[in-house]
């Protein structure tokens, strides 16, 4: 339970220091998306019922710091969550080049159902600029998830032992 | 059958639930929502982060300017680096107020040329997704404020009202790929469908033909035809204008009189839009 609020407490800290603060300052794609990251970790990392206890409050500030249609944000955090578990239960190997691909895989994902989605209504055409940066995104907060996922892990693993 | 649900219902719920998700982005609630209760408690967990957060900056601006920066004067002489802290410190305090008092004063004067009622609120922070445009603002549904209602300064609009909680709401920019608006060139009372590009602080001008006069340097102001934003408010500036050799259409650029980066004030129009709000289409 203490990694849990641990968990929630980092993302919860990220995100507000992400939206409330860092933006306006540092442009967005050098902001990591903290609530994903605590999403993607609990699919990987916690079992059971607490991981899905653990990324529903960072789903649900996904939904209220995202300006996307209501609810979609929280759904597809859900979706991201049960992703990263299938991939924990299936494929899961603990080592730093399987966390840097499992999430870049997961953030290219989320990125290109949302542009397909936004293309779908016909909302914006994506330039080869914002391509570039979204790269620089994806690549940031999946070389952030490396060192964190494997601290948290680690303390995740002594306390369940 | 059992044992395969069994085996991938997390698969099968990820699936499931991106479906519907879809479902939201595709088919959108049609007319004006109201808060829904699970929206008001959840955006409760936010409002004392955003409001502590909003003081902290403050705090942290006063601190920057007023002291970090003076370190090097307490170099030549302690005594004068005190006075002169002090010194700064009041300037620095009373040109903030005067800015701002004149930003507010700006704003009060603008609020009652608008002839409709409106609430000031303060920007406390921005959406930073890379698929969507937005900031948020420290009034909510409390204030009379509901989604597709406009937002607007002094210097041009800013966008609409998209999400709305207690002391809270989330503002579409008008350069986020979803917004649409009806809009007037000032000059030659050209009319053209303003859309988001998604990024940059730069519209696109729909629908304009070819043979009407339409020129970089031109305002473009919102009609309010359409019955969204208020009629004679700044879009911006047309940056460019380019008549394709084959096509029905100009190419048009507009950069938004707003910088939505900058921008620490704004207004809300408490006018429902004429037509229903939709969240696809703003």
């Amino acid at each position: 339970m203490r990694l849990v609020l641990v968990l929630l407490a980092a993302s919860f800290a990220g995100t507000s220091l992400s939206v409330w603060w860092l933006s306006g300052f540092v442009p967005w794609f050098l902001l990591p998306d903290v609530s994903f990251l605590a999403i993607v970790f609990a699919g990987l990392f916690i079992p059971g019922p607490l991981g899905l206890l653990a990324a529903v409050p960072a789903a649900l500030f996904r939904e209220l710091t995202v300006s996307a249609p209501p609810w979609s944000l929280f759904l597809s955090s859900l979706s991201l969550y049960f992703l990263a578990r299938e991939v924990s239960l299936r494929l899961f190997i603990r080592a730093e080049s399987f966390i840097l691909s499992t999430t870049a895989v997961l953030l290219l994902l989320e990125s290109v159902s949302m542009v397909i989605l936004s293309l779908l209504i016909g909302s914006r055409a994506f330039s080869a600029l914002w391509v570039l940066k979204e790269g620089i995104r994806v690549a940031w907060t999946s070389l952030i998830a490396v060192p964190l996922f494997m601290d948290l892990s680690g303390r995740w693993q002594r306390v369940t032992e | 059958m059992t044992s395969f649900l069994k085996k991938w219902w997390r698969l099968i719920a990820a699936v499931a639930l991106m479906f519907a998700v879809a479902q939201l982005f595709l088919r959108p609630p049609p007319a004006l929502q109201s808060i829904g209760p699970l929206r008001g408690y959840a955006a409760i967990v936010f409002r004392p982060v955003y409001a502590t957060v909003d003081f902290l900056h403050r705090g942290m601006a006063s601190l920057w300017g007023g002291y970090v920066a003076l370190t090097g004067v307490a170099r030549e002489n302690e005594e004068l680096r005190r006075e002169v802290a002090a010194l700064r410190e009041t300037i620095r305090s009373t040109r903030e107020d005067l800015f701002e008092n004149k930003r507010l004063k700006e704003l009060l004067g603008f609020s009652e040329t608008l002839e409709r009622r409106t609430v000031g609120a303060r920007v406390v922070g921005h959406d930073v997704s890379p698929w969507f445009q937005g900031l948020f603002i420290d009034v909510g549904g409390e204030a009379g404020v509901e989604p597709g209602m406009a937002v607007v300064t002094p210097g041009g609009g800013v966008g609409r009202i998209h999400k709305v909680y207690r002391g809270l709401s989330e503002v579409i920019l008008l350069t986020d790929g979803r917004f649409a608006a009806d809009v007037t060139i000032e000059r030659s009372r050209v009319r053209a469908i303003a859309e988001g590009t998604g990024g940059g602080g730069v519209c696109s001008l729909k629908y304009v033909s070819p043979t009407q006069d339409v020129v970089a340097g031109d305002r473009v102001l919102f009609s309010g035809f359409d019955g969204s934003m208020p009629k004679g408010i700044l879009l911006g500036t047309v940056v460019s204008a380019q008549r394709p050799r084959e096509g029905l259409f100009q190419h048009i650029r507009v950069v938004s009189a707003v910088n939505f980066l900058a921008v620490e004030e704004v207004l809300v129009v408490l006018t429902r839009p004429t037509i229903p709000f939709r969240a696809d289409k703003l």
